[in-house]
């Protein structure tokens, strides 16, 4: 069964003034495990997509059910609490509480799941190592690398043990070495953990190490390739 | 963790922050000095008022306050005497003949009190005798002796031992009149006191009246606040007079004790009012700076609430930080202060003399005052945080997180 559907989803932004079409008729499905990218030219609805998804914008049209949940349509205070506990988040920037450490930032998702102590600290030093930052539990995000940080962001988004990860353009700010690396990190959590990502790149290098290739074109979806 | 992340959040703009700990620090030092000094003035006076004269319950014939005539004296004083001998709550008490009259020196005349009182009662009722600045009190060799205020000495242009006449009625309406040595000179904290006021023995007076009578008896009891129990006492068991305690005898008295207590929380409150603003602004550039990082915390799923406490949390640490800072200070300032007193005659402090107060002045914080404080300033804290949270609230996370 599906872990994400979106059904007929349509968004429409200033339906009275200049209508801008940012998804049209978008119906897809995500199962468990998948490497996923969403691909398209700037302004083809990547970003509103994966923002639908994540249940941080509303569909003019259509809905979305994640796990069988329908999130469109749930009050404010309830989707909070449901991507707290069901979707990990990595921005393409701000992801990081800039006066927390490494280490404060993977936990502080964690306290707010009201997590035990002791899980939180092994969870956190666990995910951190993997991500190869294990030197790097005392830093503040300033004293981070683009890369470190996004991998930080990574660390973050899985401590919440959520059902996939949305990652917008979590490369864009990154050189080619880091972003391949950042890459490296998550294709080994999905190797391993089996850790669901679904993310938005221009880069044909990031695109090339996807297993399924969405393309976008104008607000709709014009291919959908799995390798 | 969320104490933690609004105490560091304070310190991301060290000098920021640092400017209106400052203002707060200034501005509670300021208030609690104020308040303290204003709270010494009002004690002292208290103090003078009751210790020197008027002492913590009174006994008059019942007229005798509004009229004032010689013939309202006290009936039975003697029953009244040895029942005030008895109640072991009362630890001296002093009567005094009162008499309204005429001072009289070769240059110049003027109205006055006078007021016969029992030399060695009255030294151990009441302080007054504290207040001689020059000469001998009343028990000196001297034939009928005279304390005079400073003031009312240069006025007639006398000095001790100079002679001057007093003139009044007596019991019968006669116009009588004796001739008094002055034995000392006298200076209390009231410019107007001392220019209306003379002191005689009892004995002298009231052989001038024609009767051993008494218009006023003073007495000072274990504490203050028994004043109330013992008047009762006293009006029930003697007809024709009436006793009061110090709250009913002296209206400044009662004006400055209701007022005193609540005097912190109007100082502090404009100072506050004033620090409000200061707070208002630095939580909303705080805001302002932090909007996508307030959004991708809402992203990730940190609810409203949170965020909205977060944000008061901020803005109460960051101004408790500097009240603490603020109060602290001013109770080192007071502890200095507290024992050498602050003389306020280079400020112009010889004026508060024409209102009864002293010009050196100790200042007094009740520990009240600083729980008073620091209620207001959470409060004001509070409240001048409630628009930049909510302003972080009505933050629309899809927005904020889009590059
Ligand atoms: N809040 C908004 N109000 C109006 N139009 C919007 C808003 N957000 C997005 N759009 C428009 O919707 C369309 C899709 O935008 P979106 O950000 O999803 O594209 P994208 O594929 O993520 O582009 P990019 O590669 O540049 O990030 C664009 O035309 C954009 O201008
Ligand atoms: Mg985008």
């Amino acid at each position: 069964m599906a872990i994400i559907t979106t059904h007929n989803l349509s968004k429409v932004y200033n339906p009275d003034t200049i209508p801008v079409h940012a998804l049209r008729d978008v119906s897809l499905e995500f199962e468990e495990g998948e490497f996923t990218t969403v691909r398209g030219p700037s302004g083809s609805g990547k970003t509103t997509l994966l923002n639908m998804i994540g249940g941080l914008d509303i569909p003019t049209e259509g809905f979305v059910e994640i796990d069988g949940t329908r999130i469109t349509g749930m009050k404010d205070r309830e989707l909070i609490n449901f991507r707290l506990n069901n979707i990990g988040f990595v921005f393409q920037a701000y992801n990081l509480i800039p006066v927390f450490t490494a280490y404060e930032n993977v936990s502080f998702i964690m306290l707010l799941q009201k997590r035990e102590k002791s899980e939180m600290k092994e969870r956190a030093e666990e995910l951190l190592t993997a991500m190869g930052l294990s030197k790097k539990f005392d830093s503040r995000p300033k004293q981070l690398s683009g890369g470190e940080q996004q991998r930080v962001a990574v660390a973050r988004a899985l401590a919440s043990r959520p059902k996939f990860i949305l990652a917008d353009e979590p490369t864009a700010n990154l050189d080619t070495d880091s972003a391949m690396n950042l890459l490296d990190m998550m294709e080994k959590m999905n190797k391993e953990e089996n850790v669901t990502f679904i993310f938005s790149t221009h880069d044909q290098r990031v695109i090339d190490r996807a297993r399924r290739v969405i393309t976008m074109v104008d607000g709709a979806i014009f291919k959908d390739e799995r390798k | 963790m969320l104490l933690s992340i609004s105490w560091r959040n304070i310190w991301r703009h060290p000098a920021r922050s640092g400017v209106l700990l400052m203002a707060i620090v200034a501005g509670l030092w300021a208030g609690i000095l104020v308040s303290a000094l204003t709270n010494g003035w009002i004690h002292q006076r208290f103090v003078n008022l009751i210790q020197e004269e008027i002492t913590h319950a009174q006994i008059h014939h019942p007229e005798f306050r509004t009229e004032g005539e010689p013939w309202m004296y006290i009936e039975n004083s003697d029953d009244i005497f040895s029942f005030l001998d008895r109640d072991e709550r009362i630890l001296s008490w002093s009567a005094r003949a009162l008499i309204g009259g005429m001072i009289q020196s070769p240059l110049t005349s003027s109205g006055v009190q006078i007021r016969g009182v029992q030399t060695d009662r009255e030294r151990a009722t009441t302080t007054f005798h504290e207040n001689l600045t020059e000469g001998d009190y009343l028990d000196s060799e001297l034939r009928n002796p005279v304390l005079l205020g400073e003031r009312l000495a240069n006025k007639l242009n006398v000095e001790v031992g100079n002679r001057i006449v007093l003139t009044f009625q007596d019991l019968d309406n006669e116009i009588t009149s004796g001739s008094f040595t002055i034995s000392g000179l006298f200076r209390t904290a009231s410019n107007p006191y001392d220019e209306r006021n003379v002191f005689v023995r009892d004995v002298d007076l009231q052989e001038l009246l024609g009767d051993a009578v008494f218009h006023e008896i003073a007495m000072m009891l274990q504490d203050e606040g028994l004043s109330e129990a013992v008047t009762s006492n006293i009006n029930n068991e003697f007809e024709n007079i009436v006793a009061e305690s110090w709250y009913e005898l002296s209206p400044e008295l009662r004006y400055i004790t209701d007022m005193g207590g609540g005097l912190i929380v109007y100082i502090m409150a404009v100072i506050l009012l004033a620090l409000a603003f200061g707070i208002l602004n630095t939580m909303l550039m705080a805001i302002f700076e932090r909007m996508r990082e307030l959004g991708m915390l809402l992203a990730i799923g940190m609810n409203k609430m949170r965020v909205f406490f977060m944000i008061m949390l901020e803005s109460v640490i960051l101004t408790l930080t500097g009240a603490a800072g603020g109060l602290l200070l001013a109770w080192l300032t007071l502890e200095y202060l507290g024992e050498k007193g602050i003389d306020m005659t280079s400020m112009g402090g010889d004026s508060m003399a024409e209102f009864g107060y002293d010009a050196v002045v100790y200042p007094i914080a009740y520990s009240n005052d600083y729980l008073t404080t620091i209620t207001l300033v959470v409060i004001t804290a509070l409240l001048a945080a409630i628009y930049p949270a909510f302003k972080a609230l009505s933050l629309n996370p899809r927005e904020v997180v889009r590059e």
